[in-house]
């Protein structure tokens, strides 16, 4: 009967503490490298893989590269190639991270709260820790979280010709808007 | 005194000529290629007709493979949605693999988000557009596909 009762009680803490870890795949990420040379390289991907942990505090995202799509084939293209995102090798970017001042944040009262992410994002092949903020807006059971930054693309390994002429930011901005149900 | 040795010769200026129709040539090839925008994706032929579980397996299998026939093509894919995603103004299609929770996820071309809003939970349908490749989430731990600038088939 004990073991029964152990069961059962683990069985729920595991059931809720995955009930706290909240996922959409239609999370967007807009990336904009635009330059006054040239307005043509942005893109958004509305089809990234975003987590939030409302307990732990553990957020992720995941994106498929050539899933960002541009105004203009060929833009689209060259972000593709090898002398930039290089996608067929590195197919993938991905986000692990955690909000470190989650008691600021009421996940169970409506609000807007700011939080402080910290984490890795990989891009390229290439690791770094990224710190920023972002705006955590809970109405009712929907939580939206966005997120702006720029990055370095040297930091990551993207080099090319257009970045050294000015065509393309050599620190692009990155938004990340997801809502959470 | 305007002597024939001023004039331009015949080749020096046939060479100006065809130079000067290269230049226009390439100005507007240059203007053509950076103003050009993505045509609409229902006007456009599918490279590949797929059934949307056959399409999955598939990519399950043979993830390289299945990236390098279907990426960056045109296909059409028939089958049943089993989730609408809404965020914002805009609408996602998913079908699933309800017995691996892989699946694929459809984003529509703007002049074709309102047809996608039509579309419920169920609905046996037929979505073509730009295979942007699969690939295995660690988030869901799952393989996923994605598609964009998607248009129904009517």
């Amino acid at each position: 009967m004990k073991k029964t009762i152990l069961l059962f009680t683990m069985v729920t803490l595991v059931g809720a503490s995955f009930a706290q870890k909240k996922i959409t795949t239609s999370a967007t990420v807009n990336f904009d490298a635009t330059t006054k040379l040239d307005a043509l390289p942005k893109a958004e991907n509305k089809t990234a893989v975003a987590s939030l942990d409302t307990k732990t505090g553990a957020v992720a995202f995941e994106v498929i590269v050539k899933s960002f799509s541009f105004g203009n084939p060929k833009i689209q293209e060259h972000f593709n190639t090898a002398g930039w995102m290089d996608s067929d090798k590195f197919p993938s970017a991905t986000f692990k991270g955690s909000i470190t001042n989650l008691a600021d944040i009421k996940f169970k009262n409506d609000g807007t709260y700011s939080a402080n992410v910290t984490g890795d994002l990989t891009l390229h092949g290439v690791t770094k820790p990224v710190t920023n903020t972002a705006t955590v807006v809970v109405n009712g059971k929907t939580i939206t979280t966005t997120s702006d930054f720029n990055i370095k693309v040297a930091d990551y390994g993207v080099t090319g010709a257009a970045i050294g002429a000015g065509k393309v930011s050599t620190d692009p901005k990155i938004s990340v808007i997801a809502e959470f149900k | 005194m305007t002597g024939p040795e001023k004039r331009m010769k015949p080749w020096i200026k046939k060479i100006l000529i065809m130079g000067l129709i290269l230049l226009i040539g390439g100005c507007f090839a240059v203007w053509y290629i950076f103003t050009e925008k993505f045509s609409d994706t229902s006007k456009r032929e599918a490279a590949f007709t797929v059934n949307a579980m056959d399409l999955i397996h598939e990519f399950e299998k043979y993830d390289s493979l299945s990236n390098k026939k279907y990426t960056e093509k045109i296909i059409t894919v028939n089958g049943r949605v089993s989730e609408t995603e809404t965020a914002d103004t805009t609408i996602n299609i998913k079908m699933t693999d309800t017995t691996s929770g892989a699946y694929i996820i459809f984003a529509f071309q703007q002049q074709h988000l309102m047809e996608a809003k039509q579309i419920k939970e169920g609905d046996s349908v037929s979505i073509k557009g730009s295979c942007s490749g699969g690939t295995y989430s660690s988030i869901l731990e799952t393989e996923y596909i994605t598609f964009k600038r998607c248009a129904v088939n009517k």
